[in-house]
């Protein structure tokens, strides 16, 4: 079935299939990247931006 | 190991926003004064300098570029610095970088009035200006990579990845997009032609909607919001998804800026595809970014910058949803160069960059001033008259365009165009057009208050320039045993990680952009069309002078609706001698590309010097300056030379003999004038915009025997 659609591609469309293949093999790429993360790290990196905790809280003036 | 002490440079952060307010009311401004003489034509003062055509590219400039482009700077240069615990690399390069930034700012709000334009949407500026802007974001970005290297935090945070994608994917649109030939100083000539042309420009102007207006604001939301909320991002993963997913398929998504056009229609199905995908990882990052606020809800309603932040995330959703459904082809046919449009870009612009920019100025210019905002109550008003303001402008502006198509697309029962004159859908929706000027006059009033609100926070602080802070320095790093996460590997290689998002961004863009301009066979040529005459060739030039593509397109496409309209649908092979394509994105007025002989000379001399003569009601401002210019034709032979260059079949030596042509033409349109009792000199600037009216869509219908070469 997949030869016969694949025979019968014309001009621009075997650049639609590679598209979509590219697609694919591209966010089962980062979805191995995401499995393989280690929960510490993720931790670690989400607090990154809290780190400067004097500047937290909306209005509140820069402890010097 | 001793803490290192360092300082932060806040005088660049602040520099950066003060050129943001500033810009923020000079582009708004502008965008009120067109939108005003789109129902009061005279509002452009009876000047060919603030006349629609040549302030729309200014207004548009202003607010991506200026407005926007220096806020992106400002929150860079604040966050970078705190996420790396670096002060910027240079302070020289920060500054060289601020001030070249303003610069080309002045450069454009001076070029583009006086009708110095390449007419690519968002990239109007001409080529010495091109230049500058090149070696100004170099210099960014070794401003930035320098700060990276010397960083003492090992691991990126997701906003600095978003930062980098940037950098890399704008020097990669804006030198592609720029390439052309100069003529003099101040004209140029694109190398691409037509259809080319036309799928390099909506490849670099989607994308500059993606990696200028977009990706920055993306990364800024991610160290804003966890500190404007006190706690961290929703979902660290989510964000990396989010990242990955966003610059792999927004590059691929241009096409759908020309469906219906004659792009190939694989290209065209590409852009379909890839804009629907585009769905999940720009509502992934919106939702990421509102669940950060989970918890946190109750502060919304007595924060004035959450409530800024959520608005802003909202119409970052209903933007990306809606351009997805846009890309649709039977929403596009009748979406397309419509108000519907306009309608949408602003719910981008003034809802997600407008009210992330009010947010982060709220939060950033207090804290580095030491002080408090000086009006909690004024800065609730800005929100409110924000938000009314963006209903204001965008709720008309939709039903402008829902009408005027419906309008444009209707038939009798007879078979005919129930409207045939455009003139009557355009007066239909003058009322939608006035409700719009008074949505922005709230928005502008909105961000003058908050100008006001902020310079006086200023003068009750004190700028702390450099901000004290300490931290570890980096320890020569040792590799773990087992590494158990690439990307982990990744966060704290910069430069590797640099060149990963530049090949993502690459994949997209090559197998887009290179059948289209390698493979001969996907324009067919027509025998038929020839180069233009160096009066029409001049004409042109004085076309895009003036940004009439920024009201008339010049593409007609394959509806009966249109082809009824203006005539036989456009074909790839007219256009090949079009450097550059000026097909425009919005239809104001007609649809040109069948323009040649459907009016007498006389007509089109009458209709320049006051639309309102020929056509009783028109908002085409007056073109009297035509009629009593003298067009330079010193540069004429420069000009055909260059066009063979790239490639426009003019004979050998032609260049040498071309002003000859072009005053036997202008000779033939002159008498043709005088005999209908106009009496104007053959070497007025009205011959040669109206012989180049005169050519437009007639080579096809010179030789009826003509066919594809297929």
């Amino acid at each position: 079935m997949y030869s016969q659609f694949l025979d019968h591609l014309t001009g621009g469309q075997g650049y639609l299939i590679s598209s979509l293949g590219i697609f694919f093999v591209f966010f089962i790429v980062v979805t191995v990247l995401l499995l393989r993360l280690k929960k510490t790290h993720v931790n670690y990196m989400s607090d990154m931006p809290l780190e400067d905790d004097n500047t937290s809280n909306p209005f509140k003036p820069l402890q010097s | 190991m001793q803490p290192e002490k360092f300082y932060y440079d806040n005088k660049i952060v602040r520099n950066f926003g003060i050129a943001t307010i500033i810009w923020g009311i000079v582009g708004m401004t502008v965008g009120l004064l067109i939108a005003i003489q789109l129902y009061h034509p005279a509002a452009n003062m009876d000047s060919q300098y603030t006349t629609f055509g040549r302030i729309r590219p200014l207004h548009t400039n202003a607010v991506i570029f200026a407005f926007v482009g220096n806020c992106i700077f400002m929150g860079v240069y604040y966050s970078l610095q705190r996420l790396l615990k670096a002060r910027m690399f240079s302070d020289v390069l920060s500054n060289i970088h601020f001030w070249g930034w303003q610069l080309i700012i002045v450069l454009a709000a001076i070029t583009l009035p006086l009708g110095y334009t390449s007419s690519h949407e968002y990239a109007e500026l001409e080529w010495p200006i091109d230049i500058l802007i090149t070696v100004i974001w170099v210099i960014f970005g070794v401003n930035m990579f320098g700060t990276i290297i010397k960083r003492r935090e090992r691991h990126l945070y997701v906003a600095i990845w978003f930062y980098i994608a940037t950098f890399v994917t704008i020097a990669v649109l804006h030198i592609v997009n720029s390439i052309e030939i100069p003529v003099s100083l101040t004209k140029s000539y694109m190398v691409y032609a037509g259809v080319q042309d036309a799928l390099v420009q909506w490849w670099y102007g989607h994308n500059a909607v993606a990696f200028f207006l977009t990706t920055p604001y993306l990364g800024m939301m991610y160290y804003f919001l966890p500190k404007m909320a006190n706690r961290p991002i929703y979902s660290y993963k989510l964000s990396i998804l989010h990242f990955w997913a966003l610059i792999f398929i927004y590059i691929w998504a241009g096409p759908h800026h020309l469906l219906y056009s004659t792009l190939p229609g694989w290209a065209q199905s590409l852009g379909v595809a890839f804009s629907i995908m585009l769905i999940a990882p720009s509502w992934g990052g919106m939702i990421n970014g509102l669940l950060t606020l989970r918890g946190a809800w109750d502060k919304v309603r007595d924060d004035v910058i959450l409530k800024f932040m959520v608005v802003g995330l909202t119409a970052y959703g209903m933007a990306t949803f809606e351009g997805p459904m846009l890309s649709l082809k039977q929403v596009n046919g009748f979406a397309h160069f419509t108000d519907w449009i306009i309608a949408h870009v602003h719910v981008g612009a003034m809802g997600w960059n407008g009210f992330l920019t009010f947010a982060i100025l709220y939060w950033i210019i207090p804290r580095i001033y030491k002080t408090e905002l000086f009006s909690k109550k004024l800065a609730s008003i800005h929100f409110w008259i924000g938000t009314l303001g963006i209903l204001f402008y965008v709720i008309p502006i939709y039903w402008a365009g829902f009408t005027q198509s419906l309008m444009l697309k209707e038939f009798t029962p007879e078979g005919l165009l129930k409207y045939p004159n455009f003139l009557e859908t355009t007066l239909r929706i003058l009322p939608m057009y006035v409700m719009r000027s008074i949505g922005g006059t709230l928005y502008l009033g909105g961000v003058i208050l908050m100008a006001y609100n902020l310079f006086k926070t200023m003068a009750q602080g004190s700028l702390v320039a450099n901000e004290a802070a300490q931290a570890m320095p980096l320890e020569p790093f040792i590799k773990p045993e087992h590494e158990h996460s690439w990307h982990r590997v990744l966060e704290r290689k910069p430069i590797q990680f640099m060149i990963l998002a530049l090949l993502v961004i690459l994949i997209g863009s090559f197998i887009e952009l290179m059948p289209t301009l390698t493979i001969k066979s996907n324009i067919p040529t027509i025998a038929s069309v020839k180069p233009y005459t160096p009066l029409e060739l001049q004409g042109r030039d004085l076309y895009i002078r003036e940004g009439c593509l920024a009201c008339h397109s010049q593409t007609v496409r394959p509806f009966r609706s249109e082809t009824e309209r203006y005539g036989e649908y456009s074909k790839a092979g007219e256009f090949v001698y079009d450097h550059p394509f000026l097909w425009g994105s919005k239809r104001i007025g007609p649809d040109l590309a069948r323009e040649g002989g459907k009016y007498p000379n006389a007509w089109h001399y009458n209709h320049l010097m006051d639309p309102r003569l020929m056509s009783p009601g028109s908002i085409m401002p007056n073109y009297d300056w035509f009629l009593t210019q003298k067009l330079d034709t010193s540069l004429t032979a420069k000009k055909i030379s260059v066009m063979r260059t790239i490639g426009v079949p003019y004979p050998a030596g032609y260049e040498k003999i071309a002003n000859r042509d072009l005053d036997i033409q202008a000779k033939g349109i002159a008498d043709d004038l005088a005999k209908n009792h106009i009496k104007v000199s053959s070497d007025k600037e009205v011959i040669a915009i109206i012989a180049y009216l005169q050519r437009l869509g007639t080579d096809i219908k010179a030789d009826k025997s003509a066919s594809n070469n297929q």
